[in-house]
């Protein structure tokens, strides 16, 4: 039997300022190897949940359990739970001035080779893993010298939130919306990307409100999410049903 | 103890030179240490307890064992030094159009006589004041007419006891007609030293001439620090500084600067970073536009990580004649520590009609965005912060075109 890699259990968490309670008792398991996706309306709370897992200040858990390869993940600062396998390709990659791409990246890779006791690389070393990984992703040497996020299209930024997880190899990566914004040639891109660094030991969470990704990737589990929860999981025909009638039958069959 | 007090200085027996000494002593006099009443000092000014105990150094000058080092430098220079406050160099080395003396040798040799205290008026500068009464120790440099200097000259200036000596030291820079240079200043001391430095930099830009001016200011924390940049720029000719201040108790780097004919042309770059509580960084810059289209630009971005005070005064005036002249100025700084303070003075002067002017002025904090999104990368929050950090000041760094400078810079800052 595959390892566990998450497990949520009994989530209870929202935004930390207003008290209100967003997600509200959510159970997840995803174990090595598989994909998961979950399906919900806007403004389900969907991104909320990608923030509590990474550790986002402005968020707090009100109540349940998440372990993360039989660690407690809500015990971890962020750059620990990244450093430990935890990665989120944002909706919304955030863009800072004065920082070139390649530098960053290079932070990125010696923090959590730090992190594990490994040596750093150096200028020369990084250089040739990162030209390697670039390539896959059609991020050119110009877009690498360029401040991280500033004024890259939406599909830049989408190859570039893959690239970095080509890089960190996590044991988790949540895809929050990685199909907003892009056109289907970026799409294939990241599809191809993601399918090339999935393997037995990782697992993925496509976090999405429409089926294009999921017709690239595959999820072995789709699960619907809606007021805070999972109200229904199920195979891939459920991603197809949902696209036939909405989320609307599911949400009222809940009630 | 008065600041004033009677010391053996060399050239009492020079008329014209002890009488230049003696309208420093009268101004000061007159004018006193500026107090918080004093507009161009009330956030920055220096309490007399400040200077402790202030004593004029009068020993014989006694290099440290490490006097050698004080300049390993990564890029070739003519290097020249100070050490507690007096000139170490003896020889200075001799380059084709270049004349570099020492200050009492200068005025021994009358060099130095058609542009001491030429650029500034004694009473709105009492520092300076205090400085020209104990005029003595300092450094003549003369360029040619059209030399250009193949490497920068670069001037240290180190301190490593705590006598708590006030130093006042006073350095002419002419650059003729045509010539161009870079000089670099360096404030560098052991961590434990005690002492206050007076400077005073004229400095004297001739037509189509052009000086890169940087500055590093690492003095020691308990330290005081004042320095005026007094800089007259004719026609076409070209001042840019850069100026990096993270050291001192208290300093204040004041520029000001005279663009006299058409065309003359000044660039004032500045980064600051507040490493101690109480710690109190000035910026003060008064630009005066004489005459058409003279241009001038100020950038100045600071760091406040301690519970310190950072000061910008930047005041640019136009004269009434002076048409189709630009002038621009921008301060940024960041916040880190909820008892930090940024107190910041903008002051345009504009008498001409025909002219573009701007300033702009902005503090806040880090972007939370960006530091969530780097930790999410497996970056620590200290190292996110610094990473930030740097990339806030290198928009200024930037600005020095040399990249061994650049590199200096961003090494030791």
């Amino acid at each position: 039997m595959s390892k566990t890699i998450l497990q949520i259990k009994d989530l209870h968490a929202g935004v930390a300022e207003s008290q209100k309670e967003i997600i509200k008792g959510l159970n997840l398991e995803i174990k090595a190897g598989e994909i998961h996706a979950v399906m919900g309306p806007n403004g389900a709370g969907k991104s909320t949940l990608s923030y509590v897992l990474t550790g986002k200040p402005d968020y707090a858990v009100t109540g349940g359990t998440v372990s993360f390869n039989g660690q407690d993940l809500l015990a971890l600062a962020p750059h620990e739970r990244a450093a430990a396998g935890l990665f989120l390709s944002m909706q919304y990659p955030v863009a800072i001035p004065g920082v070139a791409t390649n530098n960053f990246l290079k932070h990125a890779v010696n923090a959590q080779r730090k992190y594990h006791g490994l040596p750093e690389l150096d200028a020369a070393e990084f250089l040739k893993l990162l030209r390697q990984t670039a390539k896959e992703f059609d991020v050119s040497a110009e877009m690498l010298k360029r401040e991280i996020n500033v004024g890259f299209s939406g599909g830049e930024k989408k190859r570039l939130e893959i690239l970095q997880m080509s890089l960190l190899q996590p044991s988790l990566a949540i895809l929050d919306e990685a199909d907003s914004g892009l056109d289907i040639d970026a799409l294939k891109i990241v599809a191809n990307g993601v399918k090339k660094w999935h393997n037995q030991d990782n697992a993925l969470l496509i976090i999405t409100h429409h089926l294009d990704l999921l017709n690239l990737i595959e999820p072995d589990f789709v699960h619907i999410y809606a007021d805070g929860h999972i109200v229904q999981s199920g195979d891939k025909n459920l991603a197809v049903e949902l696209e036939q009638s909405g989320y609307k039958n599911f949400l009222d069959a809940e009630k | 103890m008065s600041l004033l007090q009677t010391v053996k200085l060399w050239g009492e027996n020079i008329p014209w030179f002890e009488g230049l000494r003696e309208k420093g002593r009268i101004a000061f006099e007159k004018v006193g240490l500026p107090t918080a009443k004093t507009e161009a000092w009330k956030y920055s000014f220096f309490k007399e307890d400040d200077l402790r105990n202030p004593q004029i150094d009068m020993t014989e000058h006694h290099c440290c064992e490490h006097c050698e080092q004080h300049s390993a430098l990564p890029f070739e220079a003519l290097k020249i030094e100070y050490c507690n406050g007096r000139l170490h160099s003896e020889e200075l080395p001799p380059l084709a159009g270049l004349m570099i003396k020492p200050l009492v040798e200068a005025i021994y040799d009358k060099d130095v006589q058609p542009y001491l205290n030429k650029s500034f008026d004694l009473e709105q500068f009492p520092f300076a004041a205090l400085n020209t009464a104990y005029l003595e120790q300092g450094l003549f440099i003369l360029l040619e007419r059209g030399t250009t200097l193949s490497k920068p000259i670069y001037i240290c200036y180190h301190h490593h006891d705590n006598a708590n000596c006030l130093c006042h030291i006073r350095n002419v820079i002419v650059l003729e007609n045509s010539a161009d240079a870079t000089i670099i200043e360096h404030f560098d001391a052991e961590p434990n030293a005690i002492y206050t430095q007076n400077i005073v930099n004229e400095i004297f830009i001739g037509n189509n001439a052009s000086l890169r001016h940087l500055t590093l200011q690492n003095e020691a924390l308990a330290a005081h620090h004042v320095l005026l940049n007094s800089v007259e720029v004719k026609n076409n000719g070209c001042y840019r500084s850069f100026c990096a201040q993270k050291g001192a108790r208290c300093s204040r780097q004041e520029n000001f600067i005279k663009l006299l004919q058409e065309g003359a042309e000044a660039e004032v770059n500045g980064i600051y970073r507040l490493v101690a509580d109480k710690q109190v960084c000035d910026t003060t810059t008064n630009i005066r536009h004489l005459a058409p289209h003279t241009l001038s630009n100020q950038l100045v971005k600071g760091v406040a990580e301690k519970a310190g005070r950072g000061v910008f005064q930047g005041q640019i005036h136009i004269a009434p004649n002076a048409q189709q002249c630009e002038g621009y100025q921008l301060h940024r700084a960041l916040l880190l520590d909820d008892n930090a303070e940024i107190d910041c003075k903008p002051e345009l002067e504009i008498f001409a009609d025909d002219v573009k002017c701007s300033h702009g002025a902005a503090s806040g904090d880090l972007d939370k965005e960006q530091l969530f999104y780097m930790q999410t990368r497996g970056i620590d929050e200290q190292q996110a912060i610094a990473i930030l950090i740097t990339a806030y000041i290198d928009e200024v760094i930037q600005k020095i075109t040399d990249d061994s400078l650049k590199n200096w810079i961003k090494q030791n800052f």
